[in-house]
């Protein structure tokens, strides 16, 4: 009900308002300002674009020509300042590199001196085998002479190790028997 | 459904490149904008330029329409935008010269060019001083006598919100008209 009172009302205010006056629409004005609004959206960003252009060159020629500022300067001595730096820290590097490589080599070197050391002398040994043989050969002229009284195969073994062996010590010992023996046979015979 | 198809086969005409088709649009819709017009921008009784401007936007964006509406929908969503637009370049200008409000605002009731009452005049203040959201929906269904399909088509809005606006407005108009309509 309230509905219809306001819609009544306000076609009455409506209509009270009075008419509007004769609307005349221009359609060739229209069709100009259209003509018009459509070259400027074409003409408008080639335009921005050309201002655009013109301005950043205008701003490289600015920039280009232009002494640098003191700020300027003292960027391009710093940005120096740390080239150099770096120039200085990278041959830093690289001689710490080369005295680690050495240093590994060196431990290296140390590592094969000792495992070279632990081998064994294969002359002594031979030495060691020769001196073992001859005393060997010594004893058992002694326990032929004084145990079994075999007095020649004695005196062979001592000859044997005077012969095989002449600079070894047992060589020494086997001809101080043999001249004992010699004397005991001239005791005897006399 | 014979006039939609009028309205289809002038776009057509205008997309093929025939002008005479926009002269005849103008000369089909040209009132109903006009009054549509007058009626948002609160009955100023000058609405030519508006008008003028609204069928320049037309006539740029024909090209593009594509019939998914009815021309006169179409048309009357373009006339919201530009009396839109217009009232608020008008209260722009009446801002920077706040001391010339009333006498700018409602200029054709000052001039003394229609013979009108002071009730009814005040019903057309309270018309023109709601907000848009709410002016929009009251004009267009109770003056222009739109159904509510259509209306929230024109106005991009669901029907809920357009009911929801309508009841709204109706409550401000109670407020500000009870002495007239006496409730």
């Amino acid at each position: 009900m309230t509905e219809d009172k306001i819609k009544n009302l306000l076609q009455q205010a409506d209509k009270a308002g009075g008419g509007i006056a004769p609307v005349e629409v221009n359609v060739s004005a229209i069709r100009r300002r259209a003509r018009r609004k459509n070259i400027i959206n074409f003409i408008a960003p080639l335009s921005a674009a050309a201002v655009l252009m013109v301005a950043l060159s205008i701003l490289g020629v600015v920039f280009r020509t232009t002494e640098p500022t003191q700020e300027e300067r003292k960027i391009a001595l710093l940005e120096t300042q740390i080239k150099q730096l770096q120039i200085r820290t990278d041959a830093a590097l690289s001689l710490i590199q080369e005295v680690l490589e050495d240093e590994q080599k060196q431990h290296r070197l140390d590592e094969l001196k000792a495992q070279l050391a632990s081998i064994p002398d294969p002359l002594e040994e031979v030495r060691q085998q020769v001196d073992k043989t001859a005393f060997i050969l010594v004893y058992e002229a002694d326990r032929l002479y004084n145990e079994l009284n075999q007095t020649d195969s004695a005196v062979e073994n001592y000859n044997r190790v005077i012969k095989l062996f002449p600079e070894n010590r047992w060589a020494k010992v086997a001809r101080q028997r043999l001249s004992e023996i010699e004397k005991r046979k001239t005791n005897q015979t006399i | 459904m014979a006039e939609k198809n009028d309205d289809e086969l002038l776009v057509e005409q205008f997309h093929r490149g025939d002008e005479s088709a926009f002269e005849r649009i103008v000369k089909q819709y040209s009132a109903d904008i006009a009054i549509l017009t007058n009626r948002l921008l609160g009955w100023p009784g000058d609405v030519e330029d508006v008008t003028q401007d609204i069928f320049l936007a037309a006539y740029l964006g024909l090209k593009k329409f594509r019939c998914e509406c009815s021309l006169k929908s179409w048309l009357f969503t373009i006339t919201i935008n530009k009396c839109r637009s217009s009232r608020y370049k008008r209260r722009l200008r009446l801002r920077r010269f706040s001391q010339e409000i009333n006498r700018f605002s409602f200029s054709s009731d000052s001039d003394g060019k229609h013979i009108d009452t002071d009730e009814f005049r005040h019903v057309r203040r309270a018309v023109a001083a709601l907000p848009a959201k709410y002016r929009e929906p009251v004009v267009l269904r109770y003056l222009q006598e739109i159904g509510t399909d259509e209306i929230s088509r024109i106005l991009g809005i669901t029907t809920n919100t357009l009911n929801v606006r309508l009841s709204r407005a109706r409550k401000r108009l109670r407020d500000d008209l009870v002495e007239i309509i006496g409730l």
